[in-house]
């Protein structure tokens, strides 16, 4: 059962060691207990995210600034993949990870008929789900707000004069 | 003397009769009573001192009963005895006359009302070494309480007796004079309200103070006992056997300073400290009582109704006896307050109270200072606490989860501790919390989060497949900024898309079945006499202060606070921020039940559907926000006194709550444009509604 779902929680057992071995997020106020924890923000969820700032017209993508950044082994699910591309800002995807150097070798255009590429959707999917930015910021290309990420943890909030 | 028990037949037989063995088990009770209550031993050898047990104030012996009896065995030194307790201690200059009198009443019952006045009294006595000395009582009395003892002469008061025109018969009562329930008031100046527990500033009485009472007051002035002149007067006479409850002069009604005379009989006042310090006063005839600073203020006064006081032996203030009250007519000299009372105890303070309590708001700043407060300050503060409460996530929601397919986009706007974002594994889950206390549970669980606001949340628009906003749109405290959430939760829908919303309902009963919440307010209530109604004021109005729910009954108005109480063990974060509360609650209930534990089993039943979980009570299925109530019902404490002290050890926090009306949800996401009710229903006492973006 576990591995016919897409494994979106990296699964524990096997993967422990390669956790703690990543000292990223050893350093700065991250506590001990979360050291074996997964703490981090995936490029999906940053795909996702955009300013929203008020007046802000051209919010879209967040530059993403890393301090640390961590990759983790997740299940490959090549339909989980081949159907959240389309739903994708596909740029902004290869721009944010060329900007924190995890590119690697993913194509800057969209294969035609991806879905049964194998070997692409795994890229793609190394970039989506398994390169994950633990501290860092966010930065809106328009005003240039800075929202933090602290923990793994965007914090989006913004000031009542944002609002 | 036709004693039955005789010196020397009990002192040479050695076997006893039924009742001599009976006397004997009740003098080895009595020894066991002393230890208990005193922590001091009886002495097996005869000593100079005796306790006798049934001697006692709380068994009706007076002192002076008790030295006329035991005077005629010897040379009586001293009879000591403690308020409430059974028993009294008696000294003899020898151990021949303890002898003696030890013989002469243990385990006899005492002729009434020759010997003594209550009836069917035996004594049962034991020798002690040595007396244990009994605290003064009297010394410490409250700050800023002062007694001046003869403040009048027997003629001033006969003539203020004279002025009031009362005799002691019930005579027909005029406008401000009544007979109330424990005693009779005569009002001079202002009335004084029963009703509301004040005056009616602007309606003074018609002649003002009587001349009569001119003296009194300016003898009060001149001598430096109060300040300010008073200007109402409450006269009240006692019958032996009426009293007054326990009560704090309402703040915003009067000044500092409130005296009070007393002539007649005298009795004992009775000072509370909310830390529960009980101090007894004698007030004796003739003497003026001056309440100011925290006596006036935070201490409550009250006289129990009895007719008879334990009150210290006049030049031996170490022994007490009883003392028979008589009629007492009370002066009580008082100063009309015209501005909002600023005294240092705000949890007695009504006016200050009023003032702490937030309201409506009626601007949009004051919206978000209330959400700040009241909404997200206090999640911050009981995050990890109510986290531990919410296990099990609700079937119904999980069933609309489920219906999303591999690699579709959900997000969760105000996903709480995250308990729906792994209900569906093959979507990606995406939550967002105002709470970064939440939001860190969330990561510790190794979920996707980000903190946000519900109103604006940095998705773009038209990305995710489904969406949902499970207990969250209560929380806003404008129609405005309930809009603005569902609009908000509309936009990051594509076309086709699909959101839940869940309210918590003002409903809680709906087609005759009573919602969780309440059902298992039978259960925990049990025996619980506390007024049910369920809010302080009850006005709605802008402006007023919002009403405090009791949790566990219906709701009487749509916004209000809703408590949220730390159960034993439960601690606060430890994030360094201020409780978000600090409203007192006026439920009015003293019992605590205790949470049902079987609401948040770690239980859930994923797999069933909705049909067969529809009528099955809710053992399994818990709603993340709402269940709090029923798992959180430590109901408030009765007085704001005890709220005070409450607040060091066991904070209670109230959150903002605008429950929805049968169809509010329905026509609130219908005035968004874009989108469709697909979708409604009741589930748990909440209202729910599917809705779906247009194509």
């Amino acid at each position: 059962m576990i591995a016919l779902v897409p494994g979106l929680l990296p699964t524990c057992t096997a993967k422990q060691p390669q956790v703690k071995g990543c000292t990223s997020g050893s350093r700065k106020n991250v506590g001990c207990m979360f050291l074996s924890l997964r703490t981090t923000m995936r490029l999906l969820t940053h795909n996702m995210l955009t300013s929203h700032v008020k007046g802000v017209t051209n919010g879209y993508p967040l530059k993403l600034q890393a301090e640390n950044i961590k990759v983790m082994s997740v299940d490959f699910n090549p339909e989980f993949v081949a159907r959240m591309i389309p739903k994708l800002e596909w740029q902004a995807l290869v721009q944010a990870a060329e900007s924190i150097g995890h590119l690697g070798d993913l194509p800057r255009e969209l294969v035609p008929e991806y879905e049964s590429n194998e070997e692409f959707l795994k890229m793609a999917h190394h970039v989506l789900m398994e390169v994950e930015v633990i501290e860092g910021n966010l930065e809106c290309p328009e005003t240039g707000r800075k929202f933090p990420i602290k923990n793994g943890i965007p914090n989006m909030l913004l000031n009542e004069d944002e609002v | 003397m036709a004693a039955p028990m005789d010196q020397e037949s009990c002192a040479v037989k050695t076997k006893l009769t039924k009742s001599e063995k009976k006397a004997y088990k009740k003098q080895n009770k009595a020894r066991q009573t002393l230890l208990r209550h005193e922590g001091i031993s009886t002495s097996s050898e005869a000593t100079k001192h005796l306790v006798v047990a049934n001697a006692g104030l709380s068994n009706g012996v007076h002192r002076e009963e008790l030295w006329r009896l035991f005077q005629t065995l010897g040379d009586l030194q001293d009879i000591v005895m403690v308020t409430g307790k059974p028993y009294a201690f008696v000294s003899y200059a020898d151990q021949q006359s303890a002898a003696a009198a030890y013989a002469a009443f243990n385990g006899r019952m005492l002729k009434s009302p020759e010997e003594l006045q209550q009836p069917n009294v035996t004594f049962y006595l034991n020798h002690i070494e040595k007396v244990p000395s009994q605290r003064v009582a009297g010394l410490d009395l409250p700050p800023g309480l002062r007694l001046v003892e003869d403040f009048v002469s027997p003629a001033c008061a006969a003539r203020l007796m004279e002025g009031l025109g009362w005799s002691t018969d019930n005579q027909q009562q005029t406008d401000a004079e009544q007979a109330l329930k424990h005693r009779r008031v005569k009002h001079f100046g202002y009335e004084f309200r029963y009703d509301n527990n004040n005056v009616d500033k602007d309606k003074p009485l018609p002649g003002g103070l009587p001349d009569w009472c001119s003296p009194v007051i300016d003898k009060m002035m001149s001598e430096g006992h109060i300040k300010h002149r008073p200007d109402q007067i409450t006269v009240n006479q006692y019958q032996p056997g009426q009293g007054i409850p326990p009560h704090v002069d309402t703040h915003s009604a009067f000044e500092d300073e409130i005296s009070s005379l007393s002539l007649g009989g005298q009795t004992v006042m009775d000072f509370k400290h909310p830390s529960g310090k009980r101090v007894p006063v004698v007030l004796p005839a003739r003497s003026l009582l001056v309440m100011s600073g925290e006596a006036r203020y935070l201490w409550t006064h009250g006289i129990i109704p009895r007719k008879l006081d334990p009150v210290p032996v006049k030049g031996q203030e170490e022994s007490i006896t009883l003392a028979r009250r008589e009629v007492r007519t009370s002066f009580t000299f008082r100063k009309i307050r015209h501005t909002p009372c600023d005294c240092k105890y705000p949890c007695q303070c009504d006016s200050q109270l009023q003032q702490t309590g937030p309201s409506l708001p009626r601007t949009e700043g004051e919206a978000g200072q209330l959400e700040q407060q009241h909404v997200h300050q206090v999640y911050e503060d009981i995050a990890s606490h109510f986290s531990s409460t919410r296990h099990s996530p609700w079937p119904r929601v999980v069933d609309f989860l489920k219906t999303e397919p591999v690699g579709a986009l959900v997000v969760d706007v105000g996903c709480g501790n995250g308990k729906y974002l792994g209900a569906n594994k093959d979507v990606y889950s995406l939550g967002n919390d105002r709470s970064s206390g939440l939001a860190n549970i969330c990561r510790d669980r190794q979920l996707e989060v980000f903190v946000c606001d519900a109103m604006s949340v940095p998705v773009r628009t038209g990305a995710v497949d489904a969406a949902i906003s499970i207990a969250v749109i209560h929380h806003f405290c404008t129609q405005e900024r309930r809009l603005k959430a569902v609009k908000e939760l509309a936009r990051l829908l594509k076309p086709g898309g699909r959101a839940l919303i869940y309210v918590w309902a003002f409903e809680q009963e709906y087609k005759n079945v009573k919602s969780n919440y309440l059902k298992d307010t039978k259960e925990h209530q049990n025996g619980d006499v506390g007024d049910k109604s369920s809010t302080r004021p009850t006005q709605e109005q802008q402006g007023a202060s919002l009403p405090i729910h009791v949790n566990r009954t219906s709701f009487k108005t749509q916004d209000m606070l809703v408590p949220w109480h730390f159960r034993d063990g439960a601690k606060k974060q430890q994030r360094g921020s201020q409780p978000g509360l600090q409203v007192p609650s006026n439920s009015g209930r003293e019992k605590n039940p205790e949470r049902d534990t079987r609401d948040c089993t770690e239980e859930t039943n994923l797999d069933r559907n909705s049909e067969q979980n529809s009528d099955k009570p809710l053992e399994v299925g818990n709603h993340k926000k709402q269940d709090s109530e029923e798992e959180n019902v430590k109901s408030c404490s009765g007085a704001c006194a005890s709220d005070c002290q409450q607040s060091q050890d066991e904070p209670v926090y109230h959150r903002f709550y605008h429950v929805f009306k049968d169809g509010e949800l329905e026509e609130l996401c219908n005035s968004v444009p874009g989108v469709s009710v697909v979708d409604r229903y009741y589930d748990k006492g909440n209202w729910c509604v599917v809705i779906q973006k247009c194509l």
